[in-house]
């Protein structure tokens, strides 16, 4: 057989191909696979006229009419020949109804080949990985092949870049972000490309640049990406992935771990964690969901991944049947399924609640395990004092005293309520108000006076201080009600106005101008979000609080405060309640508030609070232990500590991380050929697990069922002609632009035929050979044909305008995550120096997230350094991406994405212009350059080359000068636009802002650069 | 409508670029220039789509599709028959109890079009109007649901219908996406939640993505300049970067710089424009009152008129989410609320369009992502049904006066002329003069179409 590597000329010059003999891969089976497989090919079911033209064998059998569709030598005696020249309709192939011609060329194309002998070819990506010589008589292995070829066209090599290009594009390629200025003047005097190479992949930096892609390819993301899309713990599986690419730990293991971290012979926490890699797939609660549609769901999402990232191969096509242009069966999907029919999991996955999110593990760090033990020891110490003083008590006599005194709450309407930051509060008497909440599991609304309630409106400050101003009327209190109501249109758990949790600080009570002293607090719940105790509210600390975090908490959260000494008050008198809200929390504030007093000792905070202000009688008999515990002057303290004890508990369990893990069950699910991928059809064969059948079998112990490891000991195994192939191909598009064969999620048959197939090989084969990815980042960086410039002579531009010979390098604008990085970066604003870590929130329109529920979304920005991290730790909520990040086409990481586009759009204008991260970035960038010189010239230059990493023209210059001018005299005529502009952001400001006309103007020349496409681009 | 081609813009034109080369980088183009069916495969009878999509599925038992043998049996066991091997969702493991219609219809017009009588408005242009009473889909959970109806496909990464047909036909907005969504929720129901995959271009470029018109914030995000920044400042800054942009150009010819020009050219436009076209303060009274809108409320009454005005400024697909039709509970409390936030506006918009010409070449479709069981959940409300459901259609190439296709006696499945969610794209392409055959994108290898590997053209309701 003919090597199939054999041809320099390729897809890109068709018609010089044809001056030499026809190759089976580069020049029919594209011609084949696109027109003729969809009912001449692999898939039986849609085969038409009993005729196969993928095999050989079976293209030159007669059929049963006796019509033999390919006679070798023979053209005139082939069916195909004649029936793609037909002039007759009814005879013509492809057929009307298929939608496809084929030109003259294509047809001759034909012809010709079946006249050269119908000689087939094995399609290339299955051939095994065989490593060939590179021609001779060059300096890198790559130039030796690419420039061979290139020789060939008649177009010669670009020269190399210049200097700060090339640094800009080694830097931005390997670790995402410009070199700095010092960093380029450095590289200018030593130019020592291979020592900064080195330095680079040593970064951390280069992991965080090389996992995006990988982070797409197995579909990283922070929510559960169906229905109510809720945070699921994923962002410790980042960080193994950024470990392990710094660490640089071989692919082969890299891949053991994800598919089989679980499994390994000793199984690590790192590995486990690893193992995460198998619950990336989209989840539902939705409910009314069935159970083994979501399981065939989830199920056929990891069979795409798998399949996509490691074999280049579109396996998702056989969900329903054959596939129609490559050899995978059916039966094939299903048995790559069933490999991983041993994740434990459910159809709905809780995405609330105890058991949420399934299979977890938790990753205490040292102190923090030792901590837990020691609160398991002093909690069963508490618990067993406080069995032992319970019993010296009369709890019935206790319970029917505290009876009594749970009706005597006075529900207060008060006089005036007031906000310090901008909040409108505004107080319902007897004036009907809107009320939509949850009861009996749906939602309800009713129009009652609101007898007391203060609803909080208007302006969302994130700290704001209530003052309510109450008349009681005469009489001698014991305790202040503070009840927060839920309400179906406030975000989260329905109670503050934004959705990060409810956070009240400090609750005080303020009498003739003197603080009224308290003793305790005691809240109607049955537990206390972690740390959150209601004691938390008179302790005079602003760093602690009370509230609630979690969504379905109960409607009514009413918190009693005892004072010390009974208050007593007459007709006149008049009581301040001062409610702040200090904590570092966006928008923790409530949002719907009543004050009650209560007249009695004790009275018990009411279970469902004073919404129908009809309090319920409780129950008879003793009552909960917990309340009579909390309530009983022998028992209160122990109870308290021990509240105190479990609320640390449950404090260090929400700081412990966790992740989502595999965990496999002893006895996997069966797994069974779904026809026409129904889950409801349960007729089909039971299958195990096997790789697709026509690239071999797995070799496992007698009886033995196949596991993920086995698959993943193939996957990486010399048996497996697609991995290597696979990743280097996708590595040559972050590198070059296009893969070598382009289309990179498909090695298939409708995929493409290489342009350097000999290079692609050489490349797998190295790679291969020790499955190392910085080395091979290496070796690619340091060819001639990457370093080369990127600006095309007109030859090029007209004989090879999309680059595919690489007689240069390619421009190409940088990934979404890139954009924020590299103009942060640009500004001095970016958080750089931290590696992994949770996700982090930046900037995003408020209302964006509107249109989820379950619970209702706002979001809540992070604070400090957090706000200015790298893109790739941005919060990654699949069905709505920050809008930014989706502008940039950033995937929503709902599948598998393994390349991705790279539009050009007047929404990313917006953002670059308007999105308050890049506002502030310029703002930010201003105060350095108004630091560093009075000269806009040289703040231009500065700017200039921060942003580009060239020195601007004497043009560029000119028209940033004239725009500062322009801008300096009007914001001179207009400061508030001035003060405005310089306000953007949170980053903290510089001081020396003398004249504030002249920071405004060299913002806006910030603005200006920081917009440019040079910026956004790697050249 | 062509007023921002003041001097910021012929400068640029002056740059080189030529007046549709502009037009056809934002999300589609200018009339037919840009869309990737030309010629059209057929005439088109329909120029835009207006969908105001009922997100939730509204009950087709309390809308358009009347059944007395299901009041009959109120309260008796649904048939096994009826009800053996099929889907069910959160009635799993229930008794199966028949819920007979809770409001009464009601013959309209001359075709005697039978509507429930929460629809009066609806009803008075009965004769305008083609209920598809025989609509099925196979996905019974919202978030798949959804996927299916707005893409054709449950796999994400699909290109939705709006991203389609702006694919294909390009806009005829010099300063307008050519796909627009907007959204408003409305009482009564559980909030379900949507997916910003539903207007997603999935594989299909960037700039054919759906962009969302919200009513509180930016009307668009983004689209407001920076505090302290007034439009003259941000024109200035603009003219500064492309004037940069142009440099490099020259330089390295590079056909991205040129793009890159444009949209900011563009974005500086879409500044002014969107403001422009959420501004009703123009609009008559008695237009605001014929709607039922409140400027700036957000109310699916506001988003209809917005509809007709984004209409009249050529954006090709524009579709309307209404939320809040999840009624497991509560169908006799709160389906007149849905009612009454719907009918009117729904009927102005037609009439409207009608009367400005342009409902003969807009097809206008209203439904949701499936239809309720006719069983009852928890004795008064109704579970997602996937078997049959109903939609109306008027304009663009419809017939009015016309109900089409039939659910069995209890509506519970579409046995007459049934329509598959295929079927209903297929058709919708077909009026605007696709083939959906013919219309095809590479994907991962395969011919990919927003009709999957089915699809046939309901030709019984084309006018």
């Amino acid at each position: 057989m003919r090597s199939v590597l054999i041809s320099f000329s390729g897809l890109v010059f068709t018609a010089a191909a044809l001056q030499g003999a026809v190759s089976f891969n580069r020049d029919i089976r594209p011609i084949m696979s696109d027109t003729c497989f969809r009912c001449h090919g692999p898939d039986q079911s849609s085969r038409m006229a009993g005729i196969r033209l993928d095999i050989r064998a079976e293209a030159l059998k007669p059929t049963k009419r006796g019509v033999i569709p390919i006679v070798p030598g023979k053209p005139d005696s082939s069916a195909i020949v004649a029936r793609v020249f037909s002039t007759n309709a009814a005879l013509l192939m492809p057929p009307k109804f298929s939608h496809k011609e084929l030109s003259e060329a294509q047809k001759n194309t034909i012809r010709q080949w079946v006249a050269e002998g119908a000689v087939y070819e094995e399609h290339w990506s299955y051939q095994p990985v065989k490593r060939p010589a590179p021609p001779a008589g060059y300096r890198h292995p790559i130039d030796a092949f690419v420039r061979s070829r290139l020789a060939a066209t008649g177009l010669t090599p670009s020269k190399e870049a210049d200097p700060r290009t090339l640094l800009r594009r080694l830097h931005l390629d390997l670790t995402g972000l410009p070199p700095t200025p010092a960093e380029v003047a450095d590289y200018l005097q030593k130019k020592n490309y291979e020592q900064v190479v080195d330095q680079l992949l040593a970064s951390d930096r280069y992991a965080e640049r090389q996992a995006m892609q990988w982070l797409d390819a197995v579909r990283y993301a922070d929510t559960s990406g169906f229905h109510g899309d809720n945070a699921f713990p994923a962002w410790p599986y980042r960080d193994y992935v950024l470990e392990a690419i710094k660490s640089n730990k071989p692919f082969d293991q890299f891949t053991r771990e994800q598919l089989a971290g679980d499994l390994l012979p000793g199984a690590s926490r790192t590995t486990r964690v690893a193992s995460a890699f198998n619950r990336m797939s989209r989840t539902s609660a939705e409910g009314g969901l069935q159970p083994k549609e979501y399981l065939a769901k989830y199920g056929a999402d990891r069979v795409r991944t798998v399949a996509g990232i490691w074999m280049g191969a579109t396996l998702g096509c056989a969900e329903c049947h054959d596939h129609k242009f490559d050899p995978l069966k059916h039966k094939d999907f299903y048995a790559m399924k069933a490999f991983f029919a041993d994740v434990k999991e459910t159809g709905l996955v809780p995405d609330q609640g105890p058991t949420a999110w399934g299979e977890l593990l938790p990753l205490p760090n040292p102190a923090q395990q030792a901590a837990w033990e020691a609160l398991e020891k002093q909690i069963a110490a508490t618990t067993e004092e406080l069995d032992f003083k319970r019993k010296a008590i009369n709890a019935e006599a206790w319970s029917a005293s505290l009876k009594a005194a749970t009706k005597d709450w006075a529900v207060q309407v008060p006089v005036a309520a007031t906000a310090s930051h901008g909040t409108v509060l505004k107080v319902y008497g007897n004036e009907p108000l809107l009320s939509v909440y949850e009861s009996g599991g749906s939602m309800v609304s009713d129009s009652k006076p609101g007898n007391g309630l203060i609803v909080a409106e208007g302006p969302n400050p994130d700290n704001e201080t209530f003052t309510i101003t109450l008349k009681p009327g005469a009489g001698s209190w014991y305790s202040l009600g503070f009840e927060v109501h839920s309400d179906d249109r406030l975000p989260g758990a329905r109670l503050a106005r934004g959705s990060d949790r409810l956070l009240v600080t400090e609750i005080e009570t303020w009498s003739g101008g003197q603080k009224v002293p308290t003793s305790t607090a005691r809240s109607n719940a049955a537990f206390w979000e972690p740390g959150l105790t209601p004691w938390n509210l008179i302790d005079g600390k602003p760093d602690t609080g009370w509230g609630v975090v979690t969504y379905r908490s109960q409607r009514s959260n009413f918190v009693a405060i005892d004072f010390e000494q009974p208050l007593v008050t007459t007709a006149d008198s008049v009581l301040k309640v001062i409610v702040r809200h200090d904590s570092q929390y966006r928008r923790a504030v409530a949002g719907r508030v009543r004050l009650a007093l209560a007249s009695t000792a004790n009275a018990q905070p009411p279970k469902e609070g004073t919404r129908d202000l009809t309090i319920p009688a409780l129950p008879p008999g003793p009552l909960d232990a917990a309340i009579v515990d909390a309530t009983h002057p022998e028992l209160a303290p122990v109870w308290r500590k021990l509240s105190m004890l479990k609320s640390d508990q449950t404090n260090l369990r929400a700081e412990i991380p966790q992740v989502v893990t595999t965990v496999a069950d002893a006895s996997p699910a069966q797994t069974r050929v779904l026809a026409r991928g129904n889950f409801m059809d349960e007729s089909g064969e039971v299958v195990l697990p096997a790789i697709p059948a026509f690239l071999g079998k797995l070799e496992v112990a007698k009886d033995q069922r196949a596991t993920r490891l086995d698959l993943a000991n193939w996957l990486v195994s010399p048996d497996n002609p697609l991995t290597s192939r696979t990743y280097v191909n996708r590595l040559w598009r972050q590198l070059f632009g296009t893969g070598l064969s382009k289309v990179l999620e498909d090695l298939g048959s409708q995929g493409e035929w290489p342009t350097h197939p000999e290079l692609l090989d050489w490349l797998a084969a190295e790679f291969s050979s020790d499955w190392d990815m910085k080395r091979l980042v290496r070796v690619i960086v340091t060819s001639d044909t990457y370093k080369q410039s990127s600006t095309p002579t007109p030859e090029m531009a007209a004989k090879d305008p999309d680059n595919r010979l690489l007689a240069r390098q390619s421009r190409f604008r940088v990934d979404a995550e890139i954009v924020r990085d590299v103009v942060l970066s640009a500004s001095g604003l970016l958080a750089a120096d931290k590696f992994g870590g949770p996700s982090v929130r930046p900037y995003q329109p408020l209302g964006y997230l509107a249109a989820l529920n379950f619970p209702k979304r706002d979001y809540s920005e992070s604070r400090g350094p957090d706000l200015y991290r790298r893109g790739l730790y941005s919060f990654w909520q699949r069905t709505f991406l920050h809008p930014s990040m989706a502008a940039f086409d950033g995937p929503s990481r709902e599948e598998c994405t393994l390349n991705r586009s790279a539009s050009n759009t007047p929404v990313q204008s917006l953002v670059l212009l308007n999105d308050p991260s890049y506002v502030e970035a310029a703002r930010v960038l201003a105060e350095r350059l108004v630091a560093s010189s009075d000269s806009i010239a040289k703040r231009i230059d500065l700017a200039f080359e921060q942003a580009t990493s060239r020195r601007a023209t004497a043009k560029e210059r000119a028209v940033l000068a004239n725009l500062y001018r322009t801008e300096r005299a009007r914001f001179r005529t207009a400061p508030p636009d001035a003060k405005a502009l310089v306000a953007t952001g949170e980053a903290p400001h510089q001081a020396n802002a003398r004249d504030l006309a002249d920071l405004a103007a060299t913002v806006s020349v910030a603005r200006a650069i920081l917009n440019l496409h040079e910026v956004i681009t790697r050249n | 409508m062509n007023l921002a081609r003041r001097t910021f813009l012929s400068r640029t034109a002056a740059a080189g670029l030529g007046f549709t080369a502009l037009q056809s980088l934002l999300n589609g183009a200018a009339t037919g220039a840009a869309g990737a069916v030309q010629p059209l495969h057929h005439p088109a009878k329909a120029k835009r789509i207006i969908f105001l999509y009922q997100a939730g599925g509204p009950s087709h038992l309390e809308t358009f599709d009347y059944k007395p043998k299901l009041a009959e049996m109120h309260g008796k066991p649904m048939p096994e028959s009826i009800t053996k091997g099929q889907q069910i969702a959160q009635l799993q493991g229930k008794p199966l109890i028949c819920f007979g219609p809770q409001f009464e219809f009601q013959k309209f017009g001359k075709s005697g079009l039978e509507i429930c009588k929460l629809f009066p408005q609806i009803g008075s242009i009965a004769d305008k109007v083609c209920l598809v009473r025989s609509m099925w889909t196979e996905q019974i959970n919202h978030d798949p649901a959804h996927a299916i109806m707005n893409a054709g496909n449950i796999l994400s990464g699909r290109p939705s219908m709006g991203s389609w047909v702006v694919y294909g036909l390009g806009s005829e907005s010099q300063n307008l996406p050519g796909f627009v969504v907007l959204m408003s929720s409305g009482r009564g129901g559980q909030m379900q939640p949507i997916a910003s995959r539903q207007w997603s271009s999935g594989f299909l470029p960037g700039k054919y993505q759906g962009v969302k018109l919200n009513s509180n914030g930016d009307p668009v995000l983004y689209i407001g300049n920076p505090h302290g920044v007034t439009p003259d400042a941000q024109k200035n800054t603009i003219s500064a970067v492309n004037a940069l942009n142009r440099m490099q150009y020259d330089q390295l010819r590079d056909p991205e710089i040129q793009t890159r020009i444009s949209q900011y050219e563009l974005a500086f436009q879409m500044q002014s424009s969107v403001p422009d076209l959420v501004d009703m303060s123009k609009e008559p009274q008695s237009v605001l009152d014929r709607y039922g809108a409140v400027p700036g409320d957000g109310s699916f009454a506001s988003n209809c008129l917005l509809a007709r005005r984004l209409a009249e400024r050529g954006v090709r697909f524009i579709q309307l989410y209404h939320r809040d039709w999840d009624h497991h509970a509560g169908i006799p409390q709160n389906i007149p609320l849905k009612a009454e936030e719907v009918d009117r506006p729904t009927a102005a918009l037609i009439q409207d369009l009608e009367q400005r010409g342009m409902l003969e070449d807009t097809l206008v479709i209203w439904g949701g992502e499936f239809g309720r069981t006719p069983m009852s959940q928890g004795g008064n409300g109704r579970d997602h049904h996937i078997k049959g459901f109903s939609f109306m259609l008027a304009g663009g190439g419809v017939k009015g006066g016309l109900a089409y296709g039939s659910t069995d006696d209890f509506g519970y499945a579409a046995v007459e002329d049934a329509v598959s969610v295929h079927d209903f794209h297929a058709t919708m392409l077909h009026l605007l003069g696709i083939d959906h055959l013919r219309f095809t994108q590479k994907f991962q290898g395969l011919d990919a179409r927003l009709t999957g590997v089915s699809g046939e053209v309901v030709k019984g309701i084309l006018a």
